[in-house]
């Protein structure tokens, strides 16, 4: 039995569903194609119902909706490497590169976007 | 002196502690209190990390005061676990400075 | 409560944002850069502890004192963060948790 069978076949459906309904939501389709390949990243690092990934699903889901409301770009949010992405959600090889990698991106952003404020 | 930062990570908490346990005290206050000690590089952001660290571990008291401008201030008071915190603190202070001491004087 | 539920609709969060737009300019832009942080970092607590609403706190009584928000949190926005977040379990943890079946952290 695989991810999808699982979650669509336990209590987890209606916790599913409301992620889909969520992702239909989202208001362009490069938001919904990234979630998509988010869920497929994901996918291999759920055990049997899926349950531990939820949380991790709910705050990547939430990253694109925030995101998306305020107008940034898919891949300024989630860079090139979803896959590198999705391995350091679930705190998983190369994590810690990744979140070095998210600091230092936190800091760039901050200082551009407060020199563009013209300090 | 510059550069302490490092040498300060371990420490501040205690500082902090010690502050507050002398008397109710807010965040700004507490960050102006270790720059006139002498940690000039002692900033608000990193004084609020801590207060949320001990407030997280229920080791302060908090309150919520109206300031004479702007939105209200959160004012600390150590609790009892936070006294224990700080006993802990100064006897941990006391073995480590008395050990460097040692070796510093060759007797270690 | 989710990220969900904080996210779609809830009064509490619609009056969060209401506070963060009310903030400086420099200030807004800080906040949102962190929150995008904390998100992807996930500490477990983000949904319904004290963080977000704490930082707001803190960032709305800095700019009361005219303060530029770089100087009241350091120009590495991230170590402040992640002081912020130093002693909280994130869904990683948790997650990696689950499947080695003893405690164990994202950072190893």
């Amino acid at each position: 039995m695989n991810f999808w069978q699982t979650i669509t076949g336990s209590d987890l459906t209606r916790e599913w569903k409301a992620f889909e309904a969520r992702a239909e939501a989202l208001p362009d389709d490069d938001y919904r194609t990234a979630w998509g390949q988010i869920v497929t990243h994901l996918f291999p690092y759920g055990d049997f119902t899926g349950r531990n990934l939820m949380p991790i699903l709910d705050a990547a889901l939430g990253l694109l909706e925030e995101a998306a409301a305020d107008g940034q770009s898919v891949h300024e949010v989630l860079g090139d490497d979803i896959r590198g992405f999705c391995s350091a959600l679930a705190g998983g090889e190369g994590a810690r590169t990744y979140r070095d990698r998210w600091r230092e991106q936190l800091n760039r952003n901050v200082a551009r976007k407060l020199s563009r404020l013209g300090g | 002196m510059d550069d302490l930062t490092e040498m300060l990570k371990g420490t501040l908490e205690g500082c902090v502690l010690e502050i507050i346990g002398s008397e109710e005290t807010y965040g700004y206050a507490i960050t102006r209190r270790l720059n006139d000690l002498g940690f000039a590089d002692v900033i608000e952001g990193t004084v609020y990390t801590i207060l949320l660290r001990l407030e997280r571990n229920g080791l302060v008291q908090v309150t919520k005061r109206p300031s004479g401008v702007g939105p209200p201030r959160k004012f600390y008071e150590l609790n009892e676990a936070g006294r224990e915190e700080l006993a802990k603190f100064w006897a941990k202070w006391q073995y480590v400075s008395s050990r460097i001491d040692r070796l510093k004087e060759g007797r270690g | 409560m989710s990220i969900h539920d904080i996210i779609e609709g809830k009064k509490q969060w619609r009056a969060h944002k209401a506070r963060v737009k009310a903030l400086p300019p420099d200030y807004q832009i800080v906040y949102k850069e962190m929150q995008r942080y904390l998100f992807k970092v996930g500490p477990i607590d983000l949904p319904d502890g004290p963080l977000l609403p704490g930082i707001v706190d803190f960032f709305e009584e800095g700019a009361a004192t005219g303060k530029g928000v770089l100087e009241l949190i350091g120009s590495d926005v991230a170590a402040f963060c992640d002081g912020l977040i130093k002693d909280s379990p994130t869904y990683a943890d948790v997650y990696q948790e689950s499947i080695s079946g003893e405690p164990g952290t994202a950072e190893n």
